[in-house]
């Protein structure tokens, strides 16, 4: 019981330190010396309100249609089998982690003007006069990636409706209509909430994204008037105001999903259920999934092409690439053990916590700090080092670590949470009854049956980190090169060549330890039980 | 297990260890892309440390006004010697930080197109703003401001919230239009395609041909016909007269290397730095030497526009809200 104690009380303090992290680096901006650029300048002001609205309005739209195009995608997805079905869920799974800046490139290829959508339209006579900046563009970006996310999400859900439930469903002739209804419905319903909650936060303080395709000053969110407080006028105490705003409407929004019962944010492993519907509905069901797996795919494979470029000869005998390369790699899978660690210890106070309010409040710190924006996070952090007189080139891979691994946090604890709570169910007793100790039912109970969980969070945790650019910004000597800085760093001398090789070599890297993180694991935990 | 996380680290911290010599560390804050490999930065480095016993250490920013900012936030515990990049529009704020002392060099040999004659900063090399298009794919560029708001053409430009460039063009259009140049943002707004946050974003945008012009220097066309032998950009001819960007370095006024900051900054103006200029930074440089033969093709503007420093200090806010009406 003692022991039991321990995993808990890590947990709490753990989720305690992030608050306390978060205040820090509030008050640190706060607190930070005023530093006027003159004394006789006019404060202009900011129309904060227009900017919440329009930010509100982006985030909603959004996720409305994201979610949509998730249970599309799901409902389909669980009633065809065709030959790649498991090698589209798991492109599809790995939205997630996808870099927002690279995805919005290769939309570009994609869309553009000069994409591959207008060549064709060209070479067929057609006059295609189509523009993706502007709000539509921010929605299409959004709607692509998360609604892949929500997708795999939902259709996890679906494919565990008990088989038992189904064949009573058939015996009854069930319309498609009223199969839906009466059985995919409520199970996508109880997911909803956490779902829509994160889609939502995503959009809100979507940047990179935002940012190109947005169009101008427009279509602009909370974290642009940030950027700008901080970078041109050097209104701290204005950035972490607005940044504290960010933050309260965020919690808002994110608090109720948390009281609500916790969801898989995983694709499961799908066993579809042969489910007879008439051929106008599969095709129904196909054109949705062809469609949408377009929309995803050639945005992917567009970014990837470069690494056909012949230039990638050049980069690759570049020295300063194998040297950011290392320190991605590096850096990505400390942030990805230490995202992991932390998610095991909190998941673990959170089960052993069984008052829901108490439980809620553990996962709060999470949420927040995710809505931080980057450049806040930068700032605190670099005045925290400065208030240390620490040298701010020893501490960047710290931060770098930390800041990474607390991005993917969310996401891990929400993945990790079912499974462990299944097991807590199913083998507390008898662990307890054995007298386990902590360490020993990770050991022989937990581990085995978490390898393939334990493979997805390492790689979320690695592909949140080798995806980074904001976090880095202020830390960045030449001392110190990161993948994603040297791509930046590339595309600001005209070297855009270089810059997209770059680009399709992190997207390479980042898929594919997403997708073989997950299956080693599982093997080797498999083998070791 | 320990040993596993341990030796990774020492290896990101190895690179450091370098710096732990005993010869006096000249401190340079300046944005990343004058300190990377194929920048001006190494070789002025390389050059500098062949008379001088000492070195020569790049601390870099993803922008200069990032490095300036990192000096006010540092504080007295900057280690930063010189601050290298800032541009004219940005050195009245810097000059009223009281961070910064006075250089002390002759300025009669700087050759800029306007006269310069702060005591804070000296000008190291200098560039014109104007827009760039693909001549294969516009046949017709527009002269002026006047035709570009009148023409169907769309461009890409920089926010001037966040990069210089932007900037740059907010004071372009100031220093013409003067009272009237909201109103000109509200006709200039429906030709921008969009508004990216730094230079990178929006001249990528450009060559992938996302609009017919994008806001970048006249010197840009230069890289494309050395680097690429690509003569199809151009810079548009502007008849209002095109912005100057003057590209600053001052010493800091904390450091304990004055003297060795003072005579980095009169290399940096020397024929022996500068001639790393053209094509390491892709402007115009401050001493009177042979350009590479392509930037003799390039269109050099004959009516240089220059806002006053202390003018941008007071004013720059407004005109910024002003562009951003422009857009509502």
């Amino acid at each position: 019981m003692a022991s039991n104690n321990n995993g808990k009380i890590i947990g709490l303090v753990l989720s305690i330190a992030i608050s306390i992290l978060l205040i820090a680096i509030f008050s640190a901006i706060l607190g930070a010396k005023p530093i006027s650029i003159s004394s006789t300048i006019q404060p202009v002001n900011i129309d904060i309100a227009h900017l919440v609205r329009m930010s509100l309005i982006q985030a909603f739209l959004s996720t409305l249609f994201s979610v949509l195009a998730g249970i599309l995608i799901a409902y389909s997805l669980n009633r065809l089998e065709f030959f790649g079905r498991k090698i589209i869920i798991a492109i599809f799974a790995s939205a997630i982690i996808a870099p927002g800046l690279v995805i919005a490139i290769g939309l570009l290829a994609v869309w553009g003007r000069e994409g591959i959508i207008a060549n064709l339209a060209q070479i067929l006579g057609l006059n295609w006069e189509f523009s993706i900046f502007g709000l539509k563009g921010i929605l299409f970006a959004h709607i692509i990636l998360n609604g892949a996310f929500a997708g795999t999400i939902f259709l996890a859900r679906l494919d565990n409706i008990a088989i038992h439930k189904l064949k009573i469903a058939q015996s009854l002739n069930l319309s498609p209509l009223k199969r839906f209804m009466v059985l995919d419905w409520p199970t996508i319903k109880a997911a909803l909430p956490h779902v829509s909650a994160i889609i939502f936060l995503l959009c809100f303080t979507s940047f990179p994204i935002v940012l190109l395709l947005g169009g101008g000053p427009a279509n602009q969110t909370l974290e642009v008037a940030i950027y700008s407080a901080v970078r041109l006028d050097f209104n701290l105490k204005l950035a972490a105001q607005i940044a504290l705003i960010q933050l309260i409407i965020c919690i808002f929004i994110i608090l109720p999903s948390l009281f609500s019962k916790q969801v898989n944010l995983r694709a499961g492993i799908s066993r579809p259920y042969d489910w007879k519907e008439n051929k106008y509905i599969r095709l129904f069901q196909f054109i949705i999934l062809f469609l949408f797996f377009f929309a995803f795919i050639l945005p992917i494979i567009a970014v990837l092409i470069n690494l056909f470029s012949t230039e990638i000869f050049t980069i690759l005998q570049k020295q300063n690439f194998w040297r950011a390369t290392f320190t991605s790699l590096i850096l990505g899978s400390l942030s990805a053990i230490l995202t992991t660690l932390i998610a095991i210890f909190i998941v673990k106070a959170k089960i052993g916590i069984k008052n829901k309010y108490m439980g809620a409040i553990i996962s709060l710190p999470l949420y927040a700090y995710l809505v931080v924006p980057a450049v806040v996070l930068s700032l605190g952090f670099y005045i925290l080092s400065l208030h240390l007189r620490i040298s701010s080139t020893i501490i960047a891979p710290f931060v770098l670590i930390i800041a990474n691994s607390l991005l993917a946090l969310p996401f891990a604890v929400s993945l990790l949470l079912p499974s462990l709570t299944a097991i807590n169910l199913r083998y507390n007793k008898l662990s307890r009854s054995l007298n386990l100790s902590e360490f020993k039912r990770w050991h022989l109970v937990e581990w085995p049956l978490l390898g393939r969980d334990i493979g997805i969070i390492l790689g979320l945790g690695f592909g949140f980190s080798l995806g980074d650019l904001g976090v880095i910004s202020l830390f960045g000597t030449n001392e110190f090169m990161t993948l994603p800085w040297s791509m930046f760093l590339a595309s600001g001398a005209y070297r855009t060549n270089e810059s997209a090789i770059i680009g399709a070599i992190i997207l390479l890297l980042i898929f594919s330890i997403f997708w073989f993180l997950p299956i080693i694991f599982r093997k080797w935990a498999n083998a070791k039980s | 297990m320990l040993r596993i996380i341990l030796i990774p680290l020492f290896l990101i911290f190895l690179p450091l260890s370098a710096l732990a010599e005993q010869k006096p560390v000249l401190n340079i804050y300046t944005y990343d892309s004058f300190a990377a490999e194929w920048g001006a930065g190494p070789k002025i480095k390389q050059e500098f440390a062949k008379i001088c016993d000492c070195e020569i250490n790049f601390v870099t920013s993803p922008s200069s006004i990032s490095a300036l900012r990192k000096i006010q936030l540092e504080g007295e515990q900057t280690k930063a010697d010189i601050l290298l990049g800032i541009d004219s529009s940005i050195v009245g704020q810097a000059q009223n930080s009281g961070l910064f002392t006075k250089h002390g060099l002759d300025l009669s040999e700087i050759n800029v197109p306007t006269n310069w004659s702060s005591k804070y900063f000296i000008p190291f090399d200098y560039g014109y703003f104007a827009f760039i298009y693909n001549r294969e794919k516009l046949s017709k560029p527009p002269s002026s401001f006047a035709q570009l708001i009148d023409s169907d053409i769309k461009i890409i430009v920089q926010d001037g919230r966040s990069s210089t460039v932007g900037f740059g063009l907010i004071l372009w259009i100031k220093s013409i239009y003067k009272e009237k140049a909201k109103q000109f943002w509200q006709k200039l707004s429906p030709k921008i395609v969009t508004m990216t946050k730094g230079w990178s974003e929006s001249y990528n945008l450009f060559l992938k041909g996302e609009a017919d012009m994008v806001l970048s220097y006249t010197t840009s066309p230069a890289y494309h016909l050395i680097v690429e032998q690509d003569n199809r950009f151009r810079a548009a001819q502007f008849s209002e007269g095109h912005y100057m960007q003057i590209e600053v370095a001052g010493i800091v006024k904390t450091s304990k290397n004055k003297q060795l900051a003072r005579q980095f900054l009169r290399f940096l103006i020397s024929k022996e730095a500068q001639q790393f200029i053209p094509t390491g930074n892709w402007m115009y440089p401050v001493a009177k030497i042979k350009l590479p033969e392509e930037f003799t093709k390039l269109y050099k503007p004959n009516k240089p526009l220059l806002l006053d420093e202390d003018l941008i200090l007071q004013n720059g806010q407004i005109w910024i809200a002003e562009m951003l009406d422009g857009f509502k």
